[in-house]
Protein backbone atom coordinates (compact mmCIF):
# COMPACT_ATOMS: atom_id res chain seq x y z
CA UNK A 1 0.00 0.00 0.00
CA UNK A 2 1.21 3.55 -0.62
CA UNK A 3 0.30 6.45 1.50
CA UNK A 4 0.16 9.77 -0.61
CA UNK A 5 3.24 11.28 -0.98
CA UNK A 6 3.04 15.28 0.35
CA UNK A 7 5.80 17.45 1.80
CA UNK A 8 3.71 20.40 1.83
CA UNK A 9 6.24 22.56 -0.49
CA UNK A 10 3.21 23.72 -2.25
CA UNK A 11 1.83 24.63 0.77
CA UNK A 12 4.74 26.78 1.56
CA UNK A 13 5.10 27.98 -2.21
CA UNK A 14 1.97 29.72 -1.13
CA UNK A 15 2.99 31.63 2.51
CA UNK A 16 6.14 33.13 0.46
CA UNK A 17 3.91 34.03 -2.23
CA UNK A 18 1.59 36.18 0.18
CA UNK A 19 5.31 37.55 1.35
CA UNK A 20 5.52 38.76 -2.13
CA UNK A 21 8.31 37.20 -3.01
CA UNK A 22 9.01 35.71 -6.15
CA UNK A 23 9.22 31.87 -6.17
CA UNK A 24 10.55 29.42 -8.65
CA UNK A 25 8.75 25.70 -8.32
CA UNK A 26 11.40 22.77 -8.85
CA UNK A 27 10.56 19.23 -9.48
CA UNK A 28 12.23 16.22 -9.91
CA UNK A 29 10.18 14.58 -13.26
CA UNK A 30 12.49 11.45 -14.15
CA UNK A 31 14.96 9.34 -12.54
CA UNK A 32 17.59 7.02 -13.53
CA UNK A 33 19.15 4.79 -11.90
CA UNK A 34 19.51 5.38 -8.16
CA UNK A 35 18.85 8.84 -7.03
CA UNK A 36 17.92 9.62 -3.72
CA UNK A 37 14.28 11.55 -4.61
CA UNK A 38 11.26 10.12 -5.84
CA UNK A 39 9.63 11.61 -9.15
CA UNK A 40 7.03 14.27 -7.91
CA UNK A 41 9.87 15.42 -5.19
CA UNK A 42 9.68 19.44 -4.59
CA UNK A 43 12.22 22.65 -3.71
CA UNK A 44 11.19 26.44 -3.81
CA UNK A 45 13.94 28.87 -4.57
CA UNK A 46 13.02 32.78 -4.17
CA UNK A 47 14.74 35.54 -5.67
CA UNK A 48 16.99 36.15 -2.79
CA UNK A 49 18.32 32.02 -3.06
CA UNK A 50 16.84 31.19 -0.07
CA UNK A 51 15.33 27.79 -0.83
CA UNK A 52 12.99 24.87 0.74
CA UNK A 53 12.29 21.22 -0.11
CA UNK A 54 14.95 19.31 -1.76
CA UNK A 55 15.53 17.25 -5.35
CA UNK A 56 18.00 15.41 -4.18
CA UNK A 57 20.40 14.45 -1.14
CA UNK A 58 21.68 17.72 -1.34
CA UNK A 59 23.99 16.87 -4.40
CA UNK A 60 22.62 19.49 -6.84
CA UNK A 61 20.47 22.06 -4.60
CA UNK A 62 23.14 24.45 -5.03
CA UNK A 63 23.07 24.65 -9.25
CA UNK A 64 19.31 24.44 -9.02
CA UNK A 65 18.65 27.24 -6.81
CA UNK A 66 21.48 29.42 -9.04
CA UNK A 67 19.24 28.12 -12.09
CA UNK A 68 16.30 29.45 -10.16
CA UNK A 69 17.49 32.70 -10.13
CA UNK A 70 18.51 33.11 -13.56
CA UNK A 71 15.01 31.73 -14.64
CA UNK A 72 13.74 35.37 -12.37
CA UNK A 73 16.64 37.20 -14.01
CA UNK A 74 16.10 36.29 -17.66
CA UNK A 75 12.02 36.22 -16.89
CA UNK A 76 11.83 32.95 -18.22
CA UNK A 77 8.74 30.77 -17.52
CA UNK A 78 10.17 27.44 -17.21
CA UNK A 79 13.08 25.11 -18.16
CA UNK A 80 14.38 21.44 -18.26
CA UNK A 81 17.87 20.52 -16.20
CA UNK A 82 19.45 17.27 -16.14
CA UNK A 83 21.83 16.31 -13.86
CA UNK A 84 24.42 13.09 -14.72
CA UNK A 85 26.70 11.08 -12.50
CA UNK A 86 29.45 13.21 -11.27
CA UNK A 87 33.26 13.01 -11.31
CA UNK A 88 33.71 11.69 -7.65
CA UNK A 89 37.89 13.90 -7.95
CA UNK A 90 36.21 16.35 -9.47
CA UNK A 91 34.61 19.82 -7.30
CA UNK A 92 31.67 20.28 -9.81
CA UNK A 93 27.83 19.30 -9.20
CA UNK A 94 26.34 16.06 -9.83
CA UNK A 95 24.64 12.79 -8.32
CA UNK A 96 27.60 11.20 -6.30
CA UNK A 97 24.93 7.93 -5.68
CA UNK A 98 25.59 7.38 -9.69
CA UNK A 99 22.01 8.04 -10.67
CA UNK A 100 20.50 10.67 -13.26
CA UNK A 101 17.48 13.44 -12.67
CA UNK A 102 15.59 15.17 -15.23
CA UNK A 103 14.38 19.00 -12.76
CA UNK A 104 11.96 21.23 -14.15
CA UNK A 105 12.00 24.89 -12.98
CA UNK A 106 8.95 27.01 -13.41
CA UNK A 107 7.86 30.52 -11.72
CA UNK A 108 5.29 30.63 -10.03
CA UNK A 109 3.48 34.14 -11.25
CA UNK B 1 2.28 27.49 -12.94
CA UNK B 2 -0.28 30.12 -11.80
CA UNK B 3 -0.83 31.08 -8.76
CA UNK B 4 -5.03 30.77 -9.45
CA UNK B 5 -3.74 27.09 -10.22
CA UNK B 6 -1.16 27.03 -6.94
CA UNK B 7 -4.19 28.14 -4.89
CA UNK B 8 -6.83 25.65 -6.40
CA UNK B 9 -4.27 22.55 -5.63
CA UNK B 10 -3.77 23.95 -2.42
CA UNK B 11 -8.23 23.56 -1.92
CA UNK B 12 -7.98 20.29 -3.40
CA UNK B 13 -5.43 19.21 -0.94
CA UNK B 14 -7.38 20.60 1.98
CA UNK B 15 -10.42 19.25 0.83
CA UNK B 16 -8.82 15.61 0.95
CA UNK B 17 -9.74 14.98 -2.89
CA UNK B 18 -7.64 12.72 -5.85
CA UNK B 19 -6.40 14.79 -8.00
CA UNK B 20 -3.98 15.48 -10.98
CA UNK B 21 -1.56 17.99 -11.59
CA UNK B 22 -0.89 17.85 -15.72
CA UNK B 23 2.13 20.26 -16.76
CA UNK B 24 3.27 20.54 -20.50
CA UNK B 25 7.20 20.92 -19.98
CA UNK B 26 7.47 22.92 -23.11
CA UNK B 27 5.22 26.14 -22.48
CA UNK B 28 4.48 25.67 -18.84
CA UNK B 29 0.94 25.70 -19.11
CA UNK B 30 -0.95 23.28 -15.91
CA UNK B 31 -4.10 22.27 -15.56
CA UNK B 32 -5.43 20.41 -12.01
CA UNK B 33 -7.29 16.99 -13.60
CA UNK B 34 -10.29 15.48 -11.62
CA UNK B 35 -9.94 10.84 -11.82
CA UNK B 36 -13.21 10.09 -13.86
CA UNK B 37 -13.51 13.46 -16.35
CA UNK B 38 -11.83 14.34 -19.73
CA UNK B 39 -8.71 16.72 -19.55
CA UNK B 40 -8.83 19.96 -21.17
CA UNK B 41 -7.30 21.15 -24.35
CA UNK B 42 -3.73 20.55 -24.81
CA UNK B 43 -3.87 17.55 -22.49
CA UNK B 44 -7.05 15.84 -24.09
CA UNK B 45 -5.53 13.63 -25.92
CA UNK B 46 -3.65 11.59 -23.20
CA UNK B 47 -6.49 10.81 -21.38
CA UNK B 48 -5.52 6.99 -21.27
CA UNK B 49 -2.09 7.85 -20.06
CA UNK B 50 -3.51 10.01 -17.46
CA UNK B 51 -5.85 7.37 -15.86
CA UNK B 52 -2.75 4.86 -15.78
CA UNK B 53 -0.86 6.90 -13.68
CA UNK B 54 -3.61 7.58 -11.10
CA UNK B 55 -4.53 3.91 -11.15
CA UNK B 56 -0.91 2.82 -9.77
CA UNK B 57 -0.34 6.14 -8.15
CA UNK B 58 2.69 6.99 -9.78
CA UNK B 59 3.79 10.22 -11.00
CA UNK B 60 5.71 10.72 -14.34
CA UNK B 61 6.56 11.74 -17.88
CA UNK B 62 4.15 10.36 -20.50
CA UNK B 63 6.22 8.42 -22.65
CA UNK B 64 6.78 10.00 -25.84
CA UNK B 65 5.37 13.06 -25.21
CA UNK B 66 6.71 16.43 -22.35
CA UNK B 67 3.69 16.24 -20.48
CA UNK B 68 4.26 15.65 -16.90
CA UNK B 69 1.80 14.22 -14.57
CA UNK B 70 1.70 14.49 -10.73
CA UNK B 71 -1.04 12.45 -8.94
CA UNK B 72 -2.37 13.57 -5.55
CA UNK B 73 -3.93 10.58 -3.93
CA UNK B 74 -6.12 10.44 0.00
CA UNK B 75 -4.09 10.12 2.86
CA UNK B 76 -4.38 7.14 5.05
CA UNK B 77 -6.79 7.69 7.85
CA UNK B 78 -5.63 6.84 10.82
CA UNK B 79 -8.34 6.44 13.98
CA UNK B 80 -6.70 6.97 17.52
CA UNK B 81 -9.12 5.87 20.37
CA UNK B 82 -7.33 7.69 23.62
CA UNK B 83 -6.78 11.29 23.43
CA UNK B 84 -3.94 10.85 25.92
CA UNK B 85 -0.28 12.07 26.14
CA UNK B 86 0.80 9.81 23.22
CA UNK B 87 -1.56 11.23 21.21
CA UNK B 88 -0.43 14.26 21.09
CA UNK B 89 2.87 13.21 19.55
CA UNK B 90 1.11 10.78 17.39
CA UNK B 91 -0.81 14.04 16.15
CA UNK B 92 2.63 15.87 14.99
CA UNK B 93 4.31 13.07 13.87
CA UNK B 94 1.36 12.19 11.37
CA UNK B 95 1.49 15.87 10.23
CA UNK B 96 5.10 15.45 8.86
CA UNK B 97 3.72 11.60 7.73
CA UNK B 98 0.42 12.97 5.52
CA UNK B 99 -1.48 10.63 8.07
CA UNK B 100 -4.91 11.61 8.86
CA UNK B 101 -5.97 11.66 11.85
CA UNK B 102 -8.98 11.46 13.64
CA UNK B 103 -9.46 10.75 17.86
CA UNK B 104 -11.89 9.22 19.22
CA UNK B 105 -12.58 9.73 22.75
CA UNK B 106 -15.80 10.19 25.17
CA UNK B 107 -13.81 11.58 28.30
CA UNK B 108 -14.52 14.99 27.49
CA UNK B 109 -11.38 16.35 29.67
CA UNK B 110 -9.03 14.55 27.25
CA UNK B 111 -10.76 15.29 24.05
CA UNK B 112 -10.47 18.98 24.26
CA UNK B 113 -9.80 20.95 21.26
CA UNK B 114 -7.27 22.88 22.87
CA UNK B 115 -5.34 19.98 23.23
CA UNK B 116 -5.52 18.91 19.87
CA UNK B 117 -6.32 21.86 17.23
CA UNK B 118 -6.87 20.96 13.77
CA UNK B 119 -7.67 17.78 14.42
CA UNK B 120 -10.62 15.68 14.42
CA UNK B 121 -11.66 15.10 17.77
CA UNK B 122 -15.05 13.24 18.12
CA UNK B 123 -16.14 13.14 22.05
CA UNK B 124 -18.20 10.02 21.85
CA UNK B 125 -17.99 6.48 22.67
CA UNK B 126 -16.43 4.40 19.74
CA UNK B 127 -19.77 2.77 18.72
CA UNK B 128 -21.27 6.46 17.77
CA UNK B 129 -18.21 7.58 16.94
CA UNK B 130 -17.41 5.79 14.04
CA UNK B 131 -20.62 6.56 12.03
CA UNK B 132 -19.16 9.87 11.98
CA UNK B 133 -15.80 8.43 9.99
CA UNK B 134 -15.80 7.19 6.71
CA UNK B 135 -13.24 3.59 7.33
CA UNK B 136 -12.44 0.55 4.91
CA UNK B 137 -9.58 -1.39 4.67
CA UNK B 138 -7.00 0.69 3.96
CA UNK B 139 -8.01 2.51 7.68
CA UNK B 140 -5.60 1.81 10.48
CA UNK B 141 -7.07 1.87 14.25
CA UNK B 142 -4.41 2.60 17.01
CA UNK B 143 -5.84 2.30 20.46
CA UNK B 144 -4.53 3.57 23.29
CA UNK B 145 -6.42 3.88 26.46
CA UNK B 146 -5.93 0.72 27.54
CA UNK B 147 -9.22 0.57 29.45
CA UNK B 148 -11.61 -2.49 27.77
CA UNK B 149 -14.68 -0.47 28.08
CA UNK B 150 -13.34 2.01 25.20
CA UNK B 151 -10.96 0.44 23.42
CA UNK B 152 -12.54 -2.99 23.42
CA UNK B 153 -15.53 -1.83 20.93
CA UNK B 154 -13.38 0.32 19.14
CA UNK B 155 -11.03 -2.48 18.14
CA UNK B 156 -14.04 -5.07 17.29
CA UNK B 157 -15.10 -2.58 14.75
CA UNK B 158 -11.52 -2.43 13.21
CA UNK B 159 -11.45 -6.35 13.08
CA UNK B 160 -14.80 -6.58 11.65
CA UNK B 161 -14.21 -4.06 8.99
CA UNK B 162 -10.84 -5.37 8.17
CA UNK B 163 -8.54 -2.14 8.77
CA UNK B 164 -5.07 -3.01 7.32
CA UNK B 165 -2.80 -2.04 10.90
CA UNK B 166 -4.83 -2.38 14.21
CA UNK B 167 -2.41 -1.72 17.17
CA UNK B 168 -3.63 -1.62 20.98
CA UNK B 169 -1.18 -0.29 24.17
CA UNK B 170 -1.14 -1.89 27.00
CA UNK B 171 1.62 -4.54 28.96
CA UNK B 172 1.58 -8.12 27.93
CA UNK B 173 -0.79 -9.23 30.79
CA UNK B 174 -3.21 -6.34 29.27
CA UNK B 175 -2.90 -8.22 25.46
CA UNK B 176 -3.50 -11.16 26.85
CA UNK B 177 -6.41 -10.63 28.93
CA UNK B 178 -7.88 -8.40 25.75
CA UNK B 179 -7.27 -11.33 24.01
CA UNK B 180 -9.43 -13.41 25.50
CA UNK B 181 -11.88 -10.97 25.69
CA UNK B 182 -12.22 -11.00 21.90
CA UNK B 183 -11.63 -14.78 22.08
CA UNK B 184 -15.15 -14.41 24.01
CA UNK B 185 -16.58 -12.31 21.89
CA UNK B 186 -16.27 -15.06 18.87
CA UNK B 187 -13.21 -13.99 17.03
CA UNK B 188 -11.16 -15.98 15.37
CA UNK B 189 -7.22 -16.48 16.49
CA UNK B 190 -6.23 -15.04 12.90
CA UNK B 191 -8.26 -11.95 13.63
CA UNK B 192 -6.91 -11.81 17.59
CA UNK B 193 -3.43 -12.56 16.35
CA UNK B 194 -3.55 -9.46 13.39
CA UNK B 195 -3.91 -6.84 16.22
CA UNK B 196 -0.07 -5.52 17.32
CA UNK B 197 -0.13 -5.86 20.55
CA UNK B 198 1.78 -4.48 22.75
CA UNK B 199 1.81 -1.88 20.55
CA UNK B 200 4.89 -0.58 18.80
CA UNK B 201 8.49 -1.42 17.45
CA UNK B 202 11.07 -2.06 20.10
CA UNK B 203 12.93 0.62 20.78
CA UNK B 204 13.47 0.83 24.19
CA UNK B 205 12.19 4.41 24.75
CA UNK B 206 9.81 5.25 27.40
CA UNK B 207 8.64 8.45 27.26
CA UNK B 208 5.46 9.55 25.46
CA UNK B 209 7.16 11.04 22.37
CA UNK B 210 9.12 7.49 22.03
CA UNK B 211 6.65 5.70 22.59
CA UNK B 212 4.59 7.44 19.20
CA UNK B 213 7.70 7.30 17.44
CA UNK B 214 7.83 3.39 18.16
CA UNK B 215 4.00 3.02 17.41
CA UNK B 216 4.18 5.37 14.07
CA UNK B 217 7.16 3.37 13.35
CA UNK B 218 5.09 0.24 13.17
CA UNK B 219 2.64 1.91 11.17
CA UNK B 220 4.71 3.36 8.14
CA UNK B 221 6.40 -0.42 7.63
CA UNK B 222 3.01 -2.41 7.95
CA UNK B 223 1.39 0.33 5.49
CA UNK B 224 4.19 -0.34 2.88
CA UNK B 225 3.96 -4.41 3.83
CA UNK B 226 0.41 -4.45 2.26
Amino acid sequence: MENSFDEKILDEANDWIKANQKVVLATVIQTWGSSPRQVGSRMIVNEKGDFSGSVSGGCVESAVVSECLSLIKDNKPCKKIEFKVSNESAWEVGLACGGEIAVYIEQIH
Amino acid sequence: MKIKTLEEILKKKSSKTEFAILTNLENGNSEIYLPGTSPKGEFSKYSDEIEKFFKSKKNGVIENSEIFVETYIKPIKVVIVGAVHIAQYLVDFAKSLNFEISIIDPRGYFASEQRFPDIKVINKWPKEAFEEIETNSSTALIALTHDPKIDDPALQYALKNKFYYIGALGSKKTHENRCQRLSEAGFTNDEINSIHGPIGIKLGGKSAPEIALSIIAQLVLETYKK
